[in-house]
């Protein structure tokens, strides 16, 4: 079904609708539907996503006399043109696509917010008034909709300017035009250049950014380490910062992820690019961000078998699938048990000190952004402090580099699984200080390369997953026993779900030794050698 | 999806099934498109849409215009119509002409499949050519059956007829539609149904409602939501979609 593309024209403060369609009538047959009032919800995930993809979201809910359960609509639309993309009954505001009953809805949905939660981010009321023009049948041709949005929620309503959405029918194109004619020069009427959710936007002074700070990953290149490591440490904290109060709403569980992976970040940070702060001071935040590490892990653990429960059930023949299902209120239950103590650990004193002592070295020496040579690095546990980071970065990521390819190669198929897992974490150490420092590489290679190394990764933790989950889903099923919520049934089927993924764990341990050996074939080797070898670095590339 | 509306039979209901359905359809969010396949036109008519295609059917068969060029928007959102045509009369004649005859329908309708999610053929009457090709292109074949003995008559002809040129009876959805429960033999038909067709649960009853459907020009749930007739068609929908 081909979308139309409405016109939509701004009604000034004193424009009288009644009047407008009154002038309309004298032209063109028309049905002047009576005024309706609705309150709309505008929904997008908390990076902004429906947004960024010129996408508006919403929920209307009719409002006055009208309002009844069930009524409500969901809609896309497009964010420039107001064109209707989806639009389904819906009783309720769905907080994920996969809550969505609206086969084409829910698919656009999720290639753009996969797993992230829809939240609202702005609540108006409307009046909205209906004039149909209609042919000589009475079937309307093409439709005209003044709506008038009032900013709700706070003390003084905020007026948003009035929009007159002109809407074409299939195969009646002709009349659309006459009318978008008739209104833009009889009529006088300005065509909208801001989207009515800009509007809206800008009135509530909000700015659809993705909530968390985006790291340019350059530097220039005269910059010393510790500036350098600081600044990237800053940019981590405000991530971990700007994720904490979605988790601790439990809005969806990409707030933890992204919170995890900046305190993994900032561990990796600490202990790859060494001597830049004194060795007391640091041991200590090396170890609280190892126990933020270990304190979330259990609820993130949990996220996991909850995301991939779905999955979990399909794999089990179809007689055992309804078994499983005490499993899943057993991680529901557990997960809220995991939440309130990671809560709970972000209200501690040893939470609130950390952040404190954190935010202090990292905002000691703000003042300058000092220049390689020109910072006394005095003691020798800060004796990288004053180095150019380009070279620090650059000798580390070759010396990862090089134990990647020792890990790997010293990998049999007799080889403990905990070998593969540190192998792993140094590819991880590897990826981290790439991405960092990826601005004083050539920017095709580093793309290139961090594909090759991805799908070792990837490989990599699936391994790691499948290792943890087997051990687990043993653990949780002996605990569900001991808590009386599951049954035989229940418990043999997490049974046979453990056998399918040890099956499924031995498959992917023999992919892996393929999937190493391309990550080390010698062309590879030569354009990771080539790419970030210290011989080959721009001598002054200038970076943002 | 394509669902066809077809009886071999006239006057059973076929079109007020069609408008119904798809309006219910489209209601609930979904990208739906009927085709008016009956020279009749009523169809088009219920939905206030003038039953002319330009070229008409011939055009339509030697591509001088796609069932693209034609589609027409209905009153409701996300509901459009191809119209009827009085020179669908000769359709069977001029599907003839073609290389398998018998799937040119289904080849016209292979490019708005992913345009619509259901696309509705309200079906002339008989046994014909256009019949053959509606139940080729057909993923789902609704047949309303009035509870009569030569109704029933009419359910085995359809399904001897699929058997005939190869069409699964599994696709065939019969349902009882105008059923008068004040009729001795319309109950006693619709407590012994014909157990070699598939027969849904939900039966149409005859109702002043859908003949006002003429007068209204529109679905039945357009103007008298709640009555008999359009829950009974809500649920007819419900059941069509939970299988």
């Amino acid at each position: 079904m081909k979308s139309p593309q409405n016109t939509i024209f701004t009604l000034g403060q004193e424009t009288d609708v009644a009047s407008l369609f009154e002038l309309l009538r004298r032209t063109y047959p028309a049905h002047d539907a009576s005024e309706t009032q609705l309150e709309r919800h505008y929904l997008d995930s908390f990076d902004w996503r429906l947004y960024r993809n010129n996408r508006v979201c919403g929920w209307d809910m009719p409002g006055g006399n009208g309002r009844k359960k069930g009524a409500g609509v969901f809609f896309i639309r497009d964010r420039s043109t107001h064109d209707s993309i989806c639009e389904y009954p819906a009783s309720r505001i769905p907080r994920f696509s996969k809550d969505i009953t609206h086969r084409a809805c829910r698919r656009l949905l999720d290639e753009i917010l996969g797993i992230r939660a829809l939240m609202t981010v702005a609540t108006i009321a409307v009046k909205s008034r209906h004039f149909n023009i209609l042919n000589r049948e009475k079937k309307t041709v093409a439709v005209l909709r003044a709506e008038n949005h009032t900013l709700t929620g706070r003390v003084d309503p905020i007026f948003l300017t009035g929009r007159l959405i002109v809407s074409p029918i299939r195969g009646y194109r002709k009349i659309f035009t006459q009318v978008r004619q008739y209104i833009a020069e009889q009529l006088q009427l300005p065509v909208a250049q801001v989207s009515l959710l800009d509007e809206l936007l800008t009135a509530m002074g909000r700015v659809p950014d993705p909530g968390i700070p985006v790291y340019a990953g350059k530097f220039d290149s005269s910059l010393n380490t510790r500036e350098a490591v600081r600044i990237l440490l800053r940019h981590l904290f405000q991530v971990m910062q700007a994720n904490e109060p979605g988790l601790r709403d439990a809005i969806d569980t990409e707030f933890l992820h992204d919170y995890r992976v900046a305190v993994r970040r900032t561990r990796s940070l600490l202990s790859q690019i060494r001597d830049i702060f004194p060795a007391q001071q640091l041991e200590y935040f090396k170890h609280e961000l190892f126990w933020l590490g270990q304190v979330s892990g259990p609820m993130r653990d949990l996220d996991v078998y909850l995301l991939k429960f779905d999955a979990y059930r399909q794999a089990l023949p179809e007689a055992m699938q309804k078994h499983i299902v005490p499993f899943h209120a057993f991680l529901e239950r557990h997960w809220k048990i995991e939440h309130a103590r990671l809560c709970r650990a972000f209200d501690s004193k040893r939470y609130q000190k950390l952040i404190k002592e954190w935010r202090v070295l990292l905002d000691n020496d703000n003042a300058s952004a000092q220049r390689a040579g020109s910072q006394p690095a005095v003691s020798p546990e800060t004796a990288n402090a004053g180095k150019p980071v380009r070279q620090i970065a650059g000798s580390r990521i070759l010396k990862l580099y090089r134990r990647i390819l020792r890990e790997g190669e010293a990998i049999t198929p007799e080889s403990h699984d905990g070998d593969l897992h540190e192998l792993r974490k140094t590819c991880k150490k590897f990826r981290y200080l790439i991405e960092f420092f990826h601005g004083f590489y050539p920017e095709n290679n580093v793309r290139n390369l961090l594909k090759i190394l991805k799908q070792l990764q990837d490989m990599l933790g699936d391994f790691q997953d499948l290792c943890v989950q087997t051990a687990q889903l043993c653990g949780f099923a002996e605990q569900m026993q001991q808590e009386g919520s599951a049954d035989a049934k229940t418990i043999m089927a997490m049974g046979v779900l453990v056998e399918k993924l040890n099956a499924r764990k031995a498959v992917v341990r023999t992919e892996l030794e393929h999937r190493f050996q391309t990550f080390a074939q010698p062309d590879n080797k030569a354009a990771f050698m080539n790419t970030f070898s210290l011989h080959n670095q721009p001598e002054s590339r200038t970076v943002r | 999806m394509i669902i066809a509306c077809y009886n071999i039979k006239g006057g059973v209901g076929k079109t007020a099934a069609t408008v119904n359905l798809a309006y219910l359809a489209a209601y609930e969010g979904a990208r739906t498109l009927v085709w008016d396949l009956d020279p009749q036109g009523a169809a088009s008519f219920y939905f206030r849409i003038k039953p002319k295609v330009k070229k008409g059917g011939k055009g339509l068969l030697t591509n001088k215009k796609t069932l693209n060029d034609v589609i027409k928007g209905t009153d409701y959102q996300y509901l459009d119509l191809v119209p009827a045509d009085f020179s669908y009369r000769h359709l069977d004649l001029q599907l003839d002409d073609f290389k398998n005859p018998d799937m040119q329908i289904r080849k016209l309708l292979k490019p708005l499949k992913t345009e619509y999610d259901y696309i509705f053929l309200d079906c002339p009457p008989g046994v014909s050519l256009i019949s053959e090709n509606i139940l080729n292109a057909a993923d789902r074949v609704i047949v309303p059956t009035i509870p009569t003995t030569l109704s029933l008559r009419t359910l085995d002809q359809i399904c001897d007829f699929c058997d005939k040129i190869g069409v699964a009876r599994s696709k065939i959805l019969a349902f009882f539609s105008m059923a008068d429960n004040r009729k001795k033999l319309h109950k006693q038909m619709i407590e012994n149904p014909p157990v070699n067709v598939r027969l849904l649960k939900t039966c149409i009853p005859y109702a002043s409602d859908i003949e006002l459907m003429g007068i209204h020009r529109q679905p039945v749930a357009v103007f008298a939501k709640n009555s008999k007739a359009g829950q009974a068609y809500q649920m007819l929908w419900n059941e069509i979609m939970s299988l």
